[in-house]
């Protein structure tokens, strides 16, 4: 019974986003078109392999944060919609929920990152030499992004809101992470700065991946996971108190 | 069915339950009416567990609410007042994602599913998304899903809120159905005819609690009623008081013959202004 209901709320929100497929589509469509629009920048000035490897984890580190609205506004309208009441008031555990929305969530951020990864090996060759490393970065990175997505979908008081902030969220730390423009060309100030940056560790994740460099490649996934789990902690707080009703 | 006891709810200084205490037999529909901030909708959210209460019980078919919230809410139906449904997706697949969380699978989902838009006059929206229904529609569709398990507890928050007529018929109907299968019901509105339609016993809430509950004689028999005589020189007598037909055959006997009588009974309005009003005033 307790599988039951969360497969059904599993089926229930992949109707929900396929009812409205296009935030999905965008989110996997676009890191596809500035592929393969960068990437003769990127080679130019790496070379082939390594410009390409720069060309698709940077866009896909891009994408996936954007994607970030989509997992926001999936948190944000059940609460406008009243829906998240009707949930809360039928038999179904928290955890129950928590599977039953963050499951699908999940499988698109994995999804798209996926698209990303199999679109750089056919168009550009790209070798990846530990899928194991490749594999396990895709789903922590998946995981942190699901877990500040959330997060931030507590906070928001509206889709203009969420949007002004997934916006400026992502496009920041996806500079300061050397995602966009190669952290060697980033200013000093940048550089300093990056680190603090989880877009830094989840290109630390990919690179580590892509060459098969476990150690760096670990430590990055400790630096996300811990980020993951402060995001967790923040939507716990804001699911339980600031949607301003105290749960049963 | 259900029983409260002595609810307290705080939000800082506002009290929104004051000692709520409120019974319901099963088979019994209970018509909760109040002035709006009363403790309605509070207590409704309490009973499906949605908010604790700072003191008092709850139990629904003998289990607490807030000790086994969710073997509870399986036994409830709930319709809140704001509309709460996907609009992207069907009235079907929001029917069949509310019918699963409460247990029903496959024939007996789709059964139920089928049984609920003919009583409720959905299907011929059944496939389209709610997004695009009117809002007696949603209404119905709404009202569907706390309708769909056969809860042994139904909470109506005004359902029929701003619903056209053909939508207050469909829902009035399916509630009495309801009851007659056994059901407890609590039906908070603020269209009192709707009561006398469901045969419903009332409760009058004010201030975060039940000032007066029974069935609709026995409230109305306290009020007074009124009579209303002209003249045809344009002048005019009212008599009040609680035996009012007695004055008036005085004044039939005694005084010059009326144009016009208007004698006024008692109406779950009268009560409603006269103790939700007091309440309001506390």
């Amino acid at each position: 019974m307790i599988a039951d209901r969360s497969v059904a709320l599993i089926r229930h929100n992949f109707a929900v986003m396929a009812a409205e497929p296009g935030p999905i589509v965008s989110r996997i469509v676009m890191p596809l078109v500035l592929i393969t629009l960068t990437r003769p920048l990127y080679a130019a000035a790496f070379g082939s392999a390594a410009g390409s490897a720069q060309a698709v984890s940077g866009m896909l580190v891009m994408f996936s944060l954007m994607a970030m609205s989509v997992v926001g506004l999936s948190i944000l309208t059940e609460r406008l919609w009243h829906t998240a009441d009707r949930l809360r008031a039928a038999p179904i555990s928290p955890l129950e929920m928590f599977a039953g929305k963050a499951t699908p969530i999940l499988a698109v951020l994995v999804t798209q990152q996926i698209v990303v990864l199999a679109y750089g090996r056919v168009a550009f060759g790209l070798r990846y030499t530990s899928p194991v490393l490749l594999g396990g970065t895709v789903l922590i990175w998946g995981v942190m992004l699901l877990a500040v997505g959330t997060a931030v979908g507590t906070m928001a008081r509206s889709g203009g809101a969420l949007s002004a902030m997934v916006d400026i969220g992502s496009l920041s730390i996806t500079g300061l992470g050397g995602a966009f423009v190669p952290l060697a060309l980033l200013p000093g100030w940048a550089r300093a700065l990056a680190p603090a940056s989880p877009g830094y560790w989840a290109m630390r994740a990919m690179n580590g991946a892509l060459t098969g460099a476990a150690g760096p490649t670990l430590q990055a996934w400790l630096v996300i996971a811990a980020v993951a789990v402060l995001a967790t902690l923040i939507a716990g707080v804001r699911l339980r108190h600031g949607w301003g009703r105290q749960a049963v | 069915m259900l029983a409260a006891r002595d609810l307290t709810k705080h939000y800082g200084a506002v009290r929104a339950l004051d000692g709520f205490t409120l019974d319901v037999a099963a088979g019994e529909v209970v018509g909760l009416i109040g002035h709006n901030g009363a403790g309605k909708t509070t207590f409704a959210e309490v009973v499906t567990g949605l908010i604790r209460p700072d003191r008092g019980s709850v139990t629904v078919g003998g289990i607490d609410v807030t000790r086994r919230p969710r073997v509870a809410r399986a036994q409830i139906g709930y319709a809140p007042q704001e509309f709460g449904l996907y609009p992207a997706v069907t009235v079907r697949q929001n029917l069949t994602l509310f019918g699963r969380l409460y247990g029903l699978r496959r024939r007996a989902l789709a059964a139920a599913i089928d049984e609920a838009a003919i009583d409720l006059m959905l299907d011929d929206v059944l496939d389209r998304p709610v997004g695009v229904l009117s809002g007696g529609q949603k209404r119905r569709a709404q009202a569907a899903t706390a309708l769909l398990h056969r809860p042994a507890l139904l909470l109506l928050d005004e359902p029929t809120a701003g619903a056209d007529p053909v939508t207050r018929s469909a829902l009035l109907a399916a509630v009495r159905t309801r009851a007659a299968a056994g059901a407890a019901v609590v039906y908070t509105t603020h269209y009192l005819p709707e009561l006398d339609e469901l045969d419903a016993t009332i409760a009058v809430a004010a201030g975060g609690r039940v000032i007066a509950r029974g069935d609709r004689a026995s409230l109305l028999s306290g009020l007074p009623s009124r009579a209303t005589v002209g003249y045809p020189d344009g002048t005019s007598t009212r008599l009040s008081g609680a035996d009012p037909i007695a004055a008036l055959v005085d004044v039939l006997m005694s005084g010059p013959a009326p144009s016009a009588i208007d004698l006024h009974r008692p109406s779950l309005d009268d009560l409603y202004l006269t103790l939700a009003g007091a309440g309001h005033d506390r």
